[in-house]
Parts: structure tokens; sequence; C-alpha cells
């Protein structure tokens, strides 16, 4: 069976500088793999190159087996590609609420002028789209934010609703970049707690792109550690973190 | 071969004329960022004020010193008012209600000798050089020469003195510029106050080239300064110099070239200086950098519609008072009723703009372009035997289709660059497209009957101004309560995410370039509906209604009202109206006293709006009055 999600060869470069050189990994079906490396590493990079905001200059991104390395950001969504941001990017002036359903819209269908003469499709598309969202903010508990307007929202609720809307996308693959980021230590177990409830429930394959180790150990089936553009190494958890490369890269050369 | 060169030779004093212009433009820019749309009408202002002063008898050299030194003043209180705005773009619209104030004081003070000026002149039309069949008379000569002298002598002065690394910092980090102390205001404005004072020097230099003096050609030459700064990549002065000379040897060649083709094309000048700018603009994008400070129309705050059963009623009555009321009312004369269509249609106008600026975040400059559309595509129909109403309909089809294509540099583009675009646009249209024979007709007056609503027949006259009256005012309110529904639907979503940030809309799944498009769309179709309703009441279609200064006020009074407001499109739409009454009757471009007062008050009206209330008379009221819900607050939203 074809990995839900599969990198062959992908390599960045910015003029002369291989910025991702030759990184291949899969991701299957349930799987949660964790993108792991040094500041410069080049997972930002290989991040957005599956994500299409950047395109690679050789290799294939494959979704379900169908190469996507063309396909731009909005139709990957449209395959089953869903993202958080590493900097929380939510819909400013919206509830949370109206943020879900921007996502929830995916599975909808009104144009501008069934919108605009309020046809029969325009209710029931709203209808639809608010009921997704709903139903997503309850699964996640977090029904008492719905009214609440996002921009006023502490950093850690609003990491919590960008992955709610990233759930109303009913990912296959969902993409996690740096979510522990701007978290506290309690927030953060909070969040990786609940990144595993959903991992049981939805059965979504992740991939994530995290420095936090916190969150990296108990999270993921599967490691890749990159530096300098390339794979240093890959494998279970426990098995990367005990690699003499793997440490070298990150602590330096034992004195 | 040889006529071409001797064409493009020709051409330079006129391109030194652009470069000169231009570098208003540049010099400003370089500093603020703002990019100052009023340097034509800067120009303007001081070849007027150093004519006057030499009809009274003031020596030539004092009189050009005087013009100057009001171009530098006004200038500098450009940048007073810019200071307090936020926002590049919301500032380079502050520019565009100083272009309005200062076109309309020119109108006021000088009207009863507009038409009838001599430009001042420093020089006489005598052959200076001659080289065989061409000669450059003396101040042709020295317009080039004083172009370059300034390009240069500037160029070096801004590597050269401390002021010129001032700016430079200034402009790269306004910030970090003031935390090394540099004085940020004092340096501005002392950019603002050279920018002003080279603008009205190239009006005074400029205007005994052209031989004549009136109110819009100095203007329209704008398209040309920004053809001219855009080459020079907003920043190198010589390169400002070389584009804006390039521009003046091609543009005789290319008049040239299409008029021995097709002899009754004209504004061919207007349309190469148009091809230049979205040239350079779109070449920008790849070389240079993606400047983060020229983008945004910030803080514009999005604003729900007004909820809850006060604000909604409130704004049924002011449709029901302002429109169907006085319909309802027998005794209201034929002219009322014209003037309730009126108010209708330029409400219909201002919110195609409201759709675009407060709901898509993008900036047109051209709107009355995308309602000569309609006017003229209703127009066409109907000589091919199409009814009136599906000919509107097929004229605002045109006019959506004009601004899908208006709209597709806009993906590429930042908001700014797009009202520079579009701008230029609107300077374009004005010689080129509404005199453009298979669009506009001969006569610059296309027929558009409308059976059915106006009787021949001086009885029934009424009647049909009734009918007519009442077709308008329900399709207006179609099409409030449909901006209002779109808005909140499923495109409405999307369009307001898109401002929040564009990666996050495409990940969930939206094409921005499709979703962009359809607001573009929807925008062209509203204005080019509102232009099709304006021919039918005119019974005609012309040029005239949908010049630049229409596009720039267009813009302007739904800025004053509110950008986010579709019940103020109503009142912007009661301006426009009144505005016109004042004139006399129909928005013909008039150049009488009172057209002018009303430019003048409408660009006092933006300037002062945009100083105390970026969101408009109506975020204004709103927050004084306590309209809405307190936790929706505007909140300030980078594009």
């Amino acid at each position: 069976m074809a990995a839900r999600l599969e990198l062959r060869d992908v390599g960045v470069r910015f003029g002369t500088f291989d910025a991702v050189d030759g990184v291949s990994l899969k991701v299957h079906a349930g799987e949660v793999v964790g993108l792991i490396g040094p500041n410069g590493a080049g997972k930002t990079v290989t991040f957005n190159v599956v994500t299409g905001l950047q395109p690679a200059t050789r290799g294939a991104v494959l979704l379900d087996g169908v190469d996507v390395t063309r396909a731009p950001a909005h139709a990957r969504t449209g395959m089953g590609l869903a993202r958080t941001f590493q900097v929380v990017q939510l819909f400013a002036g919206m509830t949370v609420l109206e943020n879900l359903m921007v996502a929830a819209h995916r599975f909808t269908s009104a144009g501008v002028v069934t919108d605009a003469l309020r046809l029969p499709g325009r209710r029931r598309a709203l209808a639809a789209a608010r009921e997704r969202a709903s139903a997503v903010l309850a699964f996640l508990g977090l029904q008492h934010l719905s009214d609440v307007e996002v921009s006023s929202l502490p950093v850690g609720q609003a990491r919590l609703v960008e992955l709610a809307r990233a759930l109303c996308l009913k990912p296959k693959v969902l993409l996690l970049d740096e979510p522990a980021s701007g978290l506290d230590p309690a927030e953060t177990a909070d969040f990786v707690a609940l990144l595993a409830e959903v991992r049981a429930t939805l059965g979504c394959a992740m991939l994530l792109v995290e420095h936090d180790m916190g969150v990296v150990m108990p999270l993921c089936d599967h490691l890749v550690v990159m530096n300098f553009g390339r794979v240093l190494a890959s494998g279970r958890p426990a098995d990367v973190r005990d690699d003499p490369e793997v440490k070298t890269a990150y602590l330096g050369t034992p004195a | 071969m040889r006529l071409y060169i001797a064409l493009a030779l020709g051409g330079l004093p006129i391109g030194a004329m652009y470069a000169l212009q231009a570098l208003g433009i540049v010099i400003v820019y370089k500093t603020s960022r703002v990019f100052n749309f009023a340097t034509g009408a800067i120009g303007l202002a001081c070849a007027y004020n150093a004519s006057s002063l030499v009809d009274h008898g003031v020596p030539i050299v004092p009189a050009i010193a005087v013009a100057v030194a009001l171009g530098v003043l006004i200038g500098i209180l450009m940048e007073l008012t810019v200071r307090p705005v936020r926002g590049t773009l919301t500032r380079t619209i502050v520019t565009l209600g100083w272009l309005l104030l200062l076109q309309g004081v020119v109108g006021v003070i000088y009207s009863s000798q507009v038409g009838t000026n001599e430009p001042a002149r420093l020089l006489q039309p005598d052959p200076f050089i001659s080289l065989g069949v061409l000669q450059y008379s003396q101040d042709q000569a020295a317009v080039i020469g004083i172009a370059i002298a300034l390009s240069v002598g500037l160029a070096v002065f801004f590597r050269v003195t401390a002021l010129g690394t001032a700016t430079r910092a200034v402009s790269e980090a306004p910030d970090a510029a003031k935390l090394l102390g540099i004085r940020v205001d004092r340096v501005n404005l002392v950019a603002w106050g050279i920018g002003g004072g080279i603008s009205g020097l190239s009006g005074v230099l400029i205007t005994p080239l052209l031989n004549k003096l009136d109110t819009t050609t100095l203007v329209i030459f704008t398209v040309q300064a920004l053809a001219a700064a855009l080459v020079g990549r907003l920043s190198s002065l010589p390169l400002t110099l070389a584009g804006g000379i390039l521009l003046g040897v091609v543009q005789p060649v290319v008049f040239r070239f299409v008029s021995t083709s097709f002899p009754s094309v004209r504004g061919t000048d207007e349309l190469t200086a148009l091809v230049v700018v979205l040239v350079a603009l779109l070449l920008f994008r790849r070389g240079g950098r993606r400047d983060a400070v020229s983008g945004g129309l910030e803080p514009v705050p999005i604003r729900p519609l007004p909820t809850g059963r006060v604000a909604i009623a409130s704004t049924v009555g002011v449709l029901l008072a302002g429109l169907v009321l006085p319909l309802v009312m027998d005794d209201v004369g034929n002219t009322s009723r014209s003037n309730i269509t009126q108010t209708a249609v330029w409400g219909m106008a201002v919110l195609s703009l409201v759709l675009l600026v407060g709901v898509v975040g993008q900036v047109s400059v051209c709107q009355a372009v995308f309602m000569a559309c309609g006017a003229f595509g209703t127009g066409i129909a109907m000589l091919h035997g199409v009814p009136f109403l599906l000919a509107i309909f097929l004229g605002a089809l045109l006019a959506a289709a004009v601004a899908t294509l208006v709209g597709l540099p806009a993906i590429r583009l930042e908001p700014l660059e797009l009202a520079i675009a579009t701008l230029s646009l609107a300077f374009t249209a004005d010689r080129f497209l509404y005199s453009w024979v298979p669009f506009a007709s001969p006569d610059s007056n296309r027929p558009v009957p409308r059976p059915g609503f106006a009787s021949l027949d001086p009885g029934h006259a009424a009647a049909g101004e009734r009918n007519y009256a009442w077709l308008v005012v329900g399709l207006f309110l179609l099409t409030a309560f449909d901006v209002a529904s779109l808005r909140r639907g499923r495109t409405g979503a999307a369009l307001t995410a898109l401002r929040s940030s564009e990666p996050a809309t495409a990940a969930m799944g939206f094409s921005v370039t499709s979703v962009k498009l359809r607001g573009f769309a929807a925008s062209g179709f509203i204005a080019g509906l509102a232009g099709g309703l304006y021919a039918g009441l005119l019974q005609g279609a012309s040029g005239a209604p949908f010049d630049f200064t229409r596009s720039i006020t267009l813009l302007a009074y739904a800025v004053i009202v509110g950008v986010a407001s579709v019940p103020g499109a109503i009142v912007g739409g009661f301006i426009v109206t009144l505005s016109t009454l004042t004139i006399g009757g129909t928005a013909e471009v008039a150049s009488g006293r009172s057209a002018s007062t009303v430019t003048l008050l409408t660009g006092a009206l933006l300037i002062g709006i945009l100083v105390v209330a970026q969101d408009g008379l109506f975020g204004l009221l709103s927050r004084v009055f306590r309209f809405r819900r307190p936790q929706r607050e505007p909140v300030a939203v980078t594009a």
C-alpha cells in the first residue's frame, strides 16, 4: 500500500545553496512522524515543500501515491492535507466558530451568485459548515470559545483553535509546524495529550516539525533527523536519540 | 528610419518634463514610502500661481521663485497631514485628497481665467539649437538642462550629505533611525518640501512648452510621471531621468506607428505610459525585494455589519426615508425624481467600492472606468437590438470581465502597486478609451434609449421617469442586500480570511487567485450595472461623467463614509448627487467655480477624515454612539 505521504529525493536550491538536499521520507496511515534537527537544518523548507508554499527544485511529493509536486497549496488541501502554522495564523476579525467555518466550507459549494442572491444553496452551505465546525469544537472541548473573537485569545488557546480549524478539513495527513512553540511546559503536555487523542480517535497520519523533545518522544512512531539539508538519521525515536551522529549534530563534538 | 529618429529626438523635451515631474514623486517615496499622486496637481497650482503673478506685473524670475516656494509649502503641509495617518497605502490615499483639493483650489481661484491663461514664460520659444530639420527652442533646451542638472545634483546630494544618509536610513527602517537619534519627522518634512518644490517647478516649466494652462492636462501628466518614476525603481534619480526621456522618445514613435494604421485612435501617449507602468510593476516583482512596508491598507478595521434590531431598523430607515418615500409621494417633480435615480446610481457605484475595498481589501482608483464599460456596453448591445434591461445586464458583464482583467495583476502586486496601476488606467481611459471608436461612438455619445421607461409623448414623460426611478432604486436596494449577503456567505468568509492571511486561506483549500478575482468581478459587475443605469438616466453614454476625477472622488466618498459600511454607500450616493446638483443637473465635467468647489471640499473632507478616523464617518459615528457590541472592536489587519 502506498504511503499517505511520501517525499522522494526532494531538493531545494537557493542560488548555489542547497537548503534541502535529497530528502526522502514516508508517512504511513495512522503513523506520526517527527522531523527534527538543529536550526537551519532545512526542516521548515521541507515542510513548505510538502504544503506547496515552496516549489521543489528536484524530487517528488506524493499523496496516497499521487504525484502532487506541481499542485498548488489549495489543491493539496483538497487531497487531504491540512496544516497549522509556526506563528499562529488565525483569521483576525472573526470568531472562533467563523474561523472553523472557513475550513469547513471545503465541503460546501456556494458561489458568488448563490451567496449574493441568497439562493437556497447559501443557507445549506452555511448550515453544513456551522454544523461541521461545531462538531469539531465539541470534540476538542472548545465549545465555550465558539463566539470569542480570535485576536483576544492567548497563544495556548489560539494553537488549539488552529488545530481545530485544521481538523475541520477532515485531513488524511495533518502537518504541524512547531505546535509547541510559545507554550509553557504545562500547556505543552496538554497539547501532546490532545494530539495523542486526536490520533487515537481520528486515526489521521501526522508529520510534525518540532524542537521540543518532550513533544517528539512520546508522540512519534518514527523520527527523521535533518542536518545541513540532508537526512542524518531515521528510525524509531529511542534509536535515533542514542545515535552518536545525532548527538554530535545537536550538542557539538564532545570535548 | 530617418523620420523615426527625428520623431524620437523631438520627444526629448517632453521626456525631460516627465522626468521632472517624476523626480518629485521619487524624492518623497525614497524617504517616506508614500506615493505622491498629487505631483501633477502641485505643478498645476504653482503654474497658475506664476502665471497670475506675471499677469499682475511681477517680473518673471521672482514670480517663479514665489511659485516654487509655494510648492515647498504645499509639500510641507502634505507631510503634516500624512504624518498622523497609519499605513503607506492609506497615506497615499491622503495624497489623492490633496490632488482633488489642489485641483479644486486652482479652479476656484482662477476660474474666471481658466482656459484663457497664458503660461508664465521664463524663456521664449525661439530657436536655440538646430540639428538639421530638428530645432530645440530656448525653453525646451532649458527644461532638458534643468531636468539633467536636478536629477544629477540631487543624486549627489543624497549620496554625499548627512541629510541624504539620514533619508536612506529613514526609508529603510524608520524606527531604528529614530533610535539612532535621527529626527525622522524633520527628515520627512525636508524630503516632502524638496519634493513639493520640484513638483511646483516642473509645473511652471512644463506649461510654456504645452502652450496652454488648464486644470486637467498637468494632472493627467501624472501617468507619464508614474511611468518614469517606476522605471527609476522609485529610488534612482538618474534612472528616473532616463525613464522619463525614454518615454518621451518612444511616445512619438508609437503615435506615428499607430496613427498610420488606425488614424482614429487617440491617447496613444497615455496608452504607452500605461504599458510602461504595468511592465515596470510586474518586472519589479521578480527582481526587487518584496517591500513589506509598501503593502496593506492598514489598519482598516473589518467591521461586522451592524447587528441588532436598532441598527437594522436605522439602516432600513435611512434607505426608506432617502429613496423610497420621496418616490411614493406623488408631488415630486421630474427633476427630483431624476435626482433620486442619480442618488441610487452613485450609491451603487460607491457600493461596488465598499465591496472591493472593504471586503476584498484592494484599492481601485478606476471604478468610473468600470462604470463606463457598463454604460458603453449597454449602448453597444442596444445598437444590436438587445432589449434595454438585457443590455444593461450585458454591459455589467462586460464591466465584470474588465474588472477581472484589472484584478489579474493584483494577484502579483501589492495593494499600493495596484492603486498605481488603476490610477494610470483611469488617466488613460480619459484620453484613449472614451474616444476609441469601436467602444465609444464617433460623436462620443452613444444613444441609450429606454423603452418602457420614457415615453416620447410629453404627457407620459413623468410616468416614464417615475418607473425608471423605481427600477433603479429597486436595483440599488437589491444590490445593497446582495453585498451584505455576499459578505456574510461562503465567499465573504474566504475573502475576509484572505485579508488576514493568504497562506492560511490557501491551506483551507481556497485558491487565493480565484477568490480575489471573484471579488473583482463582483465589484466590476456592480459598477457596470451602475454605469448602464446612469446611461439609461441620461439616455446616452459618454465618457465625460466617468473621467479620472470621478474615479478618484468615488474612492474618496467610499473612504469618507467608511469602506466597510453598506448603508454608508447610500450616503456616498447622496454626496455625489448633491455635488452634481450644484454643478447643474448632470455630472458633466464642468470647469465652473461650483464644480471646483465640490472637488475642493471632497479633497479636504477626504484628508480630514483620514486624519481623524480611518474607518470613515460611519466608523466614527458608531464609536460615538456605540452601536455595536463592545467585544467586536476594530481589528487591525495587516495585508
